[in-house]
């Protein structure tokens, strides 16, 4: 088990990551989720020991990596977002080193180095220089050395960054497959490949942790609820206190303004039933109001993904997110509703 | 820590990286060597000095040493690689000396190329064994405090060129340090030069060419050595924690 708890960087006065926990279970697979420049890497530079933390604590398996960093590392199998090859070594060189670095004995060492190449289809590449394979490759050179010795705990830093999709396929299949008898921690920026591979999820941003959940919980947490689509033509401030007004309405998340006194709103339902459609559209109707446009959908997960990742930044992150998932927040919710209408009649 | 120090040693000995450097340094001393030989005709005693050969010999050290450590950790922090070894169950000390092995390594492989000199000297005449011996200590601290001092410089920047530059330079000073140390101007101050006299390798690798090994000579260049591969250790964890 890796424990994280939290683990902050600073450079200089500008935080990279902000006091963010979480663990890593046995034969788990956590992805780490976030956009370019959230704090994905840096955050895996910090657990896997080579970035110094500024405050925070991680164990490997009991070990801290400041306090006791090789018995930490001994564990430890790292890929890191560059794949850390040296150019001039041939691959079976590179791998034998690698091997001796982690202390493989010197025994298994022919075995192990054909059992990671096997895994990772690079023979056929074993006696080229380096700098002469492709970027796919490559990866799968730093990927393979991170498995030399079986590590129990494997940080992969965006390993499917630069192969062709049939090879990200197989390194899924792989991941997938090391399951079994490792931890993987693996980032991403891809929302599906996480998705299709991962137990667990953490979405980070800006150095906050946005939510750590099954990908299963979050999808339906956020996917109860029907957004409500319409594009309308006439009084905007009419059409909004009507849609408002209308029962069965959350609130309305967004207006645009199409010109020609054409306005869209999308409108966050409560429940997942479609007659509130119906209801807005009657009410519009009744008012005088032209609809163009009415329909609703779901959100997918990507949807929650960007919703996740712009909420802006706050300071419980966590505990704030886990306030709003429905089962929780549904009551406090309703009063809204309730305060909002109230103040609309005395209006 | 053998594993990395079997890694360097590849990448010189793999390479024509450690030949060229043998070959060079072994045609430098040549030249000194001829000289020396066609000096002999004006001189009436028919002897040539080995020892004098020697500080020819350190002059270009400047410029093949800082070439040996450059690549030493500035490569590696430019390919990347610098992450293997850290988060690999090794100490950032054991990193170090065991890349400062491999350059002392090749810097043997260097010097044992121009071997060949004396005995070619021995064979049509006589060698002054023990002087010859001394100056061979004297030169191989000399140079392995150069490494010391090339790796500091090559944990500084990721630019192998930028390291080699630098390094030239500062050794470049450092030799000359005990001539500037004696020049009218700095004579006038005995403090400043005696402060600058103390980082003077000259006066002590002469004691080594006349034929005596004093403990405070090795002192000296074992205690540079040492102070300047602890300091790469701090450079290289400090970088490491002003990362960004």
């Amino acid at each position: 088990m890796i424990t994280i708890e939290n683990l902050t960087k600073y450079y200089g006065s500008n935080r990279a990551v902000n006091h963010i926990s979480f663990t890593i279970n046995d034969n788990e697979i956590l992805g780490f989720l976030g956009p370019n420049g959230a704090g994905k890497s840096t955050t895996m530079n910090m657990i896997a020991g080579y970035l110094p933390m500024s405050d925070g604590k991680v164990t490997i398996n009991g070990a801290d990596v400041t306090k006791e960093p090789l018995k930490a590392k001994r564990n430890l199998g790292y890929l890191p977002e560059i794949p850390p090859v040296y150019p001039d070594m041939k691959v079976h060189e590179y791998l034998s080193f690698c091997a001796g670095l982690k202390k493989v004995p010197v025994g298994k060492r022919k075995s192990e180095i054909d059992r990671v190449m096997g895994l990772l289809k690079i023979k056929d590449v074993k006696g080229k220089l380096i700098r002469n394979l492709s970027k796919g490759y490559k990866q799968r050179v730093g990927f393979a050395q991170a498995l030399l010795g079986d590590p129990k705990f494997l940080i992969l830093d965006e390993p499917t960054v630069g192969l062709d999709p049939n090879q990200v396929a197989e390194v899924r299949e792989l991941i997938k497959s090391l399951k079994k008898d490792h931890s993987v921690i693996f980032s991403s920026h891809i929302l599906s490949e996480v998705s299709a591979v991962c137990d667990r999820v953490v979405i980070i941003n800006k150095g906050d942790i946005r939510a750590i959940d099954t990908i299963e919980n979050l999808e339906k947490s956020f996917t109860v609820s029907l957004v409500l689509h319409i594009k309308i033509k006439g009084s905007k401030g009419k059409a909004a206190s009507i849609i408002e007004m209308t029962k069965g309405v959350r609130e309305i998340t967004a207006v645009d303004d199409e010109g020609d006194g054409v306005y869209s709103f999308t409108v966050q339902l409560e429940g997942d039933s479609d007659s509130v459609r119906d209801s807005v559209m009657a009410e519009c109707l009744k008012n005088g109001i032209s609809i163009i446009e009415i329909y609703t959908d779901r959100p997918n997960l990507e949807s929650v993904f960007i919703e996740l990742i712009n909420r802006p930044a706050k300071k419980d992150g966590l505990r704030e997110l886990l306030d709003e998932m429905p089962d929780e927040s549904g009551d406090s919710d309703e009063t809204e509703d309730e305060d909002e209408t109230e103040e609309k009649e005395d209006e | 820590m053998f594993p990395i120090y079997k890694k360097e040693l590849q990448s010189f000995f793999y390479t024509p990286f450690a030949y060229a450097m043998a070959m060079l340094f072994m045609l430098l001393f040549s030249l000194s060597f001829s000289t020396g030989i066609a000096k002999l005709d004006n001189s009436h005693t028919w002897a040539f000095s080995f020892t004098e050969m020697f500080y020819s010999v350190i002059l270009y050290f400047i410029f093949l040493l800082p070439i040996l450590t450059m690549r030493t950790f500035a490569d590696e922090r430019k390919n990347g690689t610098e992450v293997l070894l850290m988060t690999s169950p090794v100490s950032t000390g054991r990193i170090v000396i065991a890349k400062f092995l491999a350059n002392i390594t090749v810097y043997l492989f260097m010097l044992a190329g121009t071997v060949i000199f004396p005995i070619i000297t021995a064979i049509k005449g006589e060698v002054v064994m023990s002087q010859l011996i001394c100056a061979y200590i004297g030169i191989f601290f000399w140079g392995a405090m150069y490494i010391a001092l090339g790796m500091l410089i090559s944990a500084f920047t990721e630019n192998s060129i930028i390291a080699a530059i630098i390094g030239e330079v500062v050794m470049f000073a450092l030799l000359f340090v005990d001539d500037f140390a004696n020049t009218p101007f700095i004579s006038q101050y005995p403090a400043i030069k005696k402060f600058l006299y103390a980082f003077a390798a000259q006066p002590r690798f002469s004691y080594f060419s006349e034929g005596f090994i004093r403990l405070s000579d090795l002192t000296f260049f074992l205690s540079a050595i040492i102070v300047l591969l602890i300091w790469t250790y701090i450079v290289i964890e400090k970088r490491r924690w002003n990362r960004g």
